[in-house]
């Protein structure tokens, strides 16, 4: 347990360290990507209850995300909302579409469910982009999304907004702390480990999965509709089912199941990209072999990891 | 007439490209992301034949042998490993071999597009119905039936389709009877390689061969392969053959809902039949 | 228990470690004028963004590397042609100093940096994004546009329906806004004319089946067959048009159909089929001949539309800055707009100060078999608009 516990610990100095660089690093230039990485961060914390709590794979979570983005945007540009019950909205917005997607996707499980969303939200998609053109802008998006307009601080400074995005994302991650600590997190464990026995323990597996699946539905709306605010922008590409892939790879490549793994994939999958798109034309190969070998050598992810150097090296002689 | 022609060359055409993807799913479990980017490879190498020999026909030959040999490789060396572990890791997996094939492809043929025409002998239309149809449709036709029917043929009538099917079903017993599972494995994926590659030659003269082609086909061959039956052959060339005339009937009345309709239709499935419209009996496998 | 104690220390770590910290400004004296670039390198318009980098390449290098008395520095990022990869990198790249912005390539992309460059006051120059939203009256301050707009391009179809006194003409376009709004106005357009629509279709953007279409089509007794569809979807239609033999009765034409690189793509197939063309080294400017000698130079190759529109743009707007004698941005802003190119590499090009958008001659031409050394199917320029036909007043 003392070993678990560490483990716990260096997880979590990791990811302040990420979260915290700004405050350390000298200009701006990792900012943008600092604010990237938090936001993506809330929408695969959120994705993960699903996922890794819950056992239950998605692959239409763009279209929560999307669905948020595209709230925020309309709210506050159109019907001339402010920018924090927008933001309210698009996390209730993404809940209740992640109901309704879960009414339509719990009558079947496991493959079938994960293709079934990815066809829900491809439909959202391709309506998004072509018949709803006059509410989206259509293939090429809209621009112009606002940002928290909050005690006089102009947060269209990206340092500014890094402590907004901040604040967002530990009050995401201490939620989702406590949900999967709550006897509710057990309960979806129970789920995931064997639906069967759990409903005879007297769960109500369906009532649970689809409560899970709304609160990342909120998790999810919210994380897009600050995407859209940080990058001033927004179009249908956010509900793609490349971003619903993006997601679920980040979570694999940090470690399903773990609070602190998605947000280690995040930054994993967010700095590869932009590091290796500086140095070399050859990025997206490179950054292809590195999913191959991870999914091979690292089966848990970053965060199975610091387990699996710990169990060869640290705890042998402790034990 | 002429609409259930097109129609049914959209359906075969559609087959082609899918029939790898619902191989390898039905006897292997795998959802092979990368099935789009070997459709890419296809098309590219058949490119590089004709430019080297002049013939589409020795591309049409040639392009499933490297593909498939590509294909023995990948299983081999990455999915082999992670067999036993959930689903989504084979996810990540081919995801990654994406970007390694797109990444290959670029640096082995660069950034602009490349052009194959249809064969000589198949390049003129030919009238039929009141209409000029291209005598290359009437090939793919032709073509998809033939292959469509090698592979039923194969899987359900030939004691190597009867082996691969066992060994889907029950691969200890298989085991037992001392024929190499993991050999089959690797021989499963590489004709699934193969034929993605096939589907990318045959579709070669219809459309621009660039980086990212992959990429757009592959959710129209999970739709097939979902509609039919998830590993499922035969189903499947009767979902695609559904999903061609329902295109072609489409595209003539209201081209801006075609996509819309597709995925009404993949929905529906999914929720009334997840095992398919053309399953027989239950899930298969 | 312990999972909670290690939780909890974690978020206390984050949280109390975020009290906020002022970072100084830098306002040092530039030493260098910086240029962030923010093009696609990579996936299917990687080679738009490479004849980009070539053409702008040759431009700085043509003014001795240097502006306002200092060296021009050039980062060029990959945009990826999406939106959020675009942004970030231009953020990073305005956060390191950058004095201007050129790209991106895709229109999505090109009005998602619209917002920025309006917020951190730094100009940005496009050169091939063709939606006309990005350059309108009362629009971002700092975007410019020295190349076509799809309003323009199909102004020059309309023209084009005029000169060759087609009758009874069919529409495709990809569905998707700039796509539509343009049709609407060519078919209201065409119709004053008394040309007459005998039918109108809007496949999906990225279709790849167009053979119904096209058979729908060869039924009509059309004699023009217009198509608002661009990259990939012209190539795949002229494709599988050719296969139906549908050209050979009805003339096929687009705001933006074919260049070389398409027709390339297209191959014989290609040949006849009419396009706007944004830029072409056959235009007889003595600015334009000594541009498409020295290109052709460098890098052995004919300027493509998208090398072409770059050099122009990029040259145009150094010279502009140059003219300032200043490093305020807000005086290159003031001067850009409402300036005049008078020696473009496609004749005379103004700034128009309403919008931001380029007043420019439109080329219009026909894919015809090319001798060596021109490439085996090159575009021939049968038609010059000029502007006073292809742009409504402000």
């Amino acid at each position: 347990m003392t070993a678990r516990r560490s483990i716990q610990a260096v997880l979590a100095m990791v990811v302040a360290a990420i979260a915290l660089a700004p405050l350390v690093l000298p200009g701006d230039s990792g900012l943008h990507l600092v604010n990237l990485i938090l936001i993506w961060s809330i929408f695969a914390v959120g994705f993960d209850l699903v996922f890794g709590i819950a056992g239950m794979l998605s692959f239409g979570h763009a279209a929560m995300f999307g669905t948020g983005a595209y709230a925020l945007t309309l709210l506050t540009t159109r019907m001339g909302w402010d920018f924090l019950p927008a933001l309210g909205a698009a996390g209730i917005l993404g809940g209740l579409l992640a109901l309704v997607f879960s009414f339509f996707a719990m009558r079947a499980a496991g493959l079938f469910f994960a293709l079934l969303t990815l066809a829900l939200a491809q439909l959202i998609y391709i309506l998004a982009g072509s018949k709803l053109r006059d509410l989206t802008g259509g293939v090429d998006g809209l621009g112009g999304v606002p940002r928290p307009d909050l005690f006089g601080v102009d947060f269209y400074d990206d340092g500014n907004f890094y402590f907004f995005l901040l604040g967002m994302f530990v009050l995401a991650l201490a939620v989702a702390g406590v949900l999967r600590l709550s006897p509710f997190g057990q309960a979806l464990r129970a789920v995931k480990a064997n639906d069967v026995r759990a409903e005879q323990i007297g769960f109500n597996v369906q009532r649970l999965r689809q409560a899970v699946f709304a609160v990342s539905g909120i998790y999810a709306g919210i994380s897009g509709a600050l995407l859209a605010s940080l990058i001033f922008y927004v179009s249908p590409q956010m509900l793609h089912w490349t971003t619903s892939g993006d997601v679920v790879i980040m979570v694999l490549l940090g470690g399903m199941g773990t609070l602190f793994g998605p947000i280690l994939g995040v930054a994993l999958f967010e700095v590869l990209r932009e590091g290796l798109s500086t140095v070399t034309p050859y990025w997206y190969g490179i950054l292809g072999l590195v999913f191959i070998l991870c999914t091979i050598f690292m089966p848990h992810g970053l965060a199975g990891l610091a387990q699996q150097l710990r169990q060869r090296f640290g705890a042998g002689g402790r034990r | 007439m002429s609409t259930i022609v097109i129609g049914l060359s959209m359906g075969l055409l559609l087959f082609l490209l899918a029939a790898g993807l619902t191989l390898i799913f039905g006897m292997l479990r795998v959802i092979n992301f990368a099935h789009g980017s070997l459709y890419m490879l296809g098309a590219y190498i058949s490119y590089q034949v004709v430019q080297l020999t002049g013939s589409f026909w020795i591309g049409l030959a040639i392009a499933p042998v490297v593909a498939a040999a590509i294909g023995a490789l990948m299983e081999r060396l990455a999915l082999r490993p992670v067999y036993d572990r959930d689903h989504v890791y084979q996810l990540l997996l081919t995801f990654g071999f994406i970007l390694v094939i797109e990444e290959g492809v670029r640096i082995f043929w660069g950034l602009d597009y490349k052009q194959v025409s249809p064969p000589a002998l198949l390049s003129q239309p030919v009238e039929l119905f009141g209409s000029s149809v291209p005598s290359y449709r009437l090939f793919i036709i032709g073509f998809g039936a033939l292959v469509s029917a090698s592979l039923f043929v194969m899987l359900d009538r030939t004691r190597y389709g009867m082996v691969i099917r066992a060994a889907s079903g029950d691969p200890d017993m298989v085991r037992t009877l001392g024929i190499s599972v993991s050999r089959i494995r690797t021989a499963v994926f590489a004709i699934g390689a193969g034929l993605a590659a096939l589907g990318g030659v045959v579709a070669a003269p219809l459309l621009p061969i660039e980086l990212g082609m992959g990429f757009s086909v592959i959710i129209d061959c999970f739709i097939v392969v979902i509609v039919g039956g998830l590993g499922n052959i035969r189903g499947a060339v009767l979902a695609a053959l559904l999903i061609g005339m329902t295109r072609a009937i489409g595209y003539t009345y209201a081209p801006s809902w075609v996509d819309f309709l597709t995925f009404l239709l993949l929905i529906a499935t999914l929720i009334l039949r997840p095992e398919g419209l053309f399953s027989r009996k239950g899930r298969t496998a | 228990m312990n999972r909670l104690r290690a939780i909890i220390f974690g978020i206390t770590l984050v949280a109390g470690l975020g009290a906020p910290t002022l970072q100084p400004a830098v306002a040092a004296e530039p030493d260098a004028f910086k240029i962030g670039a923010v093009l696609s390198f990579s996936g299917p318009y990687g080679i738009i963004g490479e004849s980009m980098r070539r053409g702008a390449e040759l431009a700085i290098e043509q003014r001795g590397g240097t502006v306002l008395g200092k060296p021009i520095e050039v980062t060029w990022e990959d945009s990826e042609t999406k939106p959020q990869p675009a942004v970030q990198k231009a953020s990073r790249m305005l956060a390191g100093g950058a004095h201007m912005i050129f790209g991106a390539v895709s229109s999505a992309s090109t009005v998602a940096l619209q917002s920025l460059v309006d917020q951190r006051k730094v100009p940005m120059l496009v050169t091939i994004s063709a939606d006309d939203k990005i350059t309108r009256p009362g629009g971002s301050r700092y975007t410019f546009r020295t190349s076509n707009t799809l309003g323009m391009e199909m102004r020059m179809a309309l023209e084009f329906t005029k000169a060759r006194g087609l009758k009874k003409i069919y529409g495709v376009g990809a569905d998707y806004s700039v796509t539509r709004e343009g049709w609407d106005f060519y078919r209201a357009e065409a119709e004053k004319l008394g040309v007459e629509i005998v039918g109108e279709d809007y496949p999906a953007l990225g279709n790849r089946d167009y053979s119904v279409i096209i058979d729908k089509i060869a039924k009509t007794d059309a004699d023009g067959v217009i198509l608002i569809v661009t990259g990939s979807d012209g190539v795949t239609f002229l494709k599988q048009a050719g296969q139906a033999g549908l050209g050979k009765d009805k003339l096929l034409f687009g705001p933006v159909l074919q260049d070389e690189l398409l027709a390339a793509a297209v191959g014989p197939d290609s040949i006849g089929a009419n396009s706007g063309v944004r830029y072409h080294f056959s235009y007889d400017t003595p600015a334009n001949k000594a541009f498409v000698e020295a290109y052709r130079a460098k890098y052995d190759d004919w300027p493509n539309s998208f090398a072409g529109e770059a050099y122009d743009g990029m040259s145009w707007f150094l010279d502009v800055v140059d003219g300032t004698k200043s490093w305020d941005k807000e005086a290159w802003v003031d001067a850009f707009a409402g300036s005049t190119r008078a020696n473009s590499i496609e004749g005379t090009k103004v700034m128009r100060a309403c919008d931001h958008q380029a007043l420019q001659i439109g080329l219009w031409g026909e894919v015809v078999e090319g001798e060596a050394p021109l490439p085996p199917l090159t575009m021939k320029i049968t038609e010059v608009f000029q502007p006073e036909a292809l742009f409504p007043p402000c």
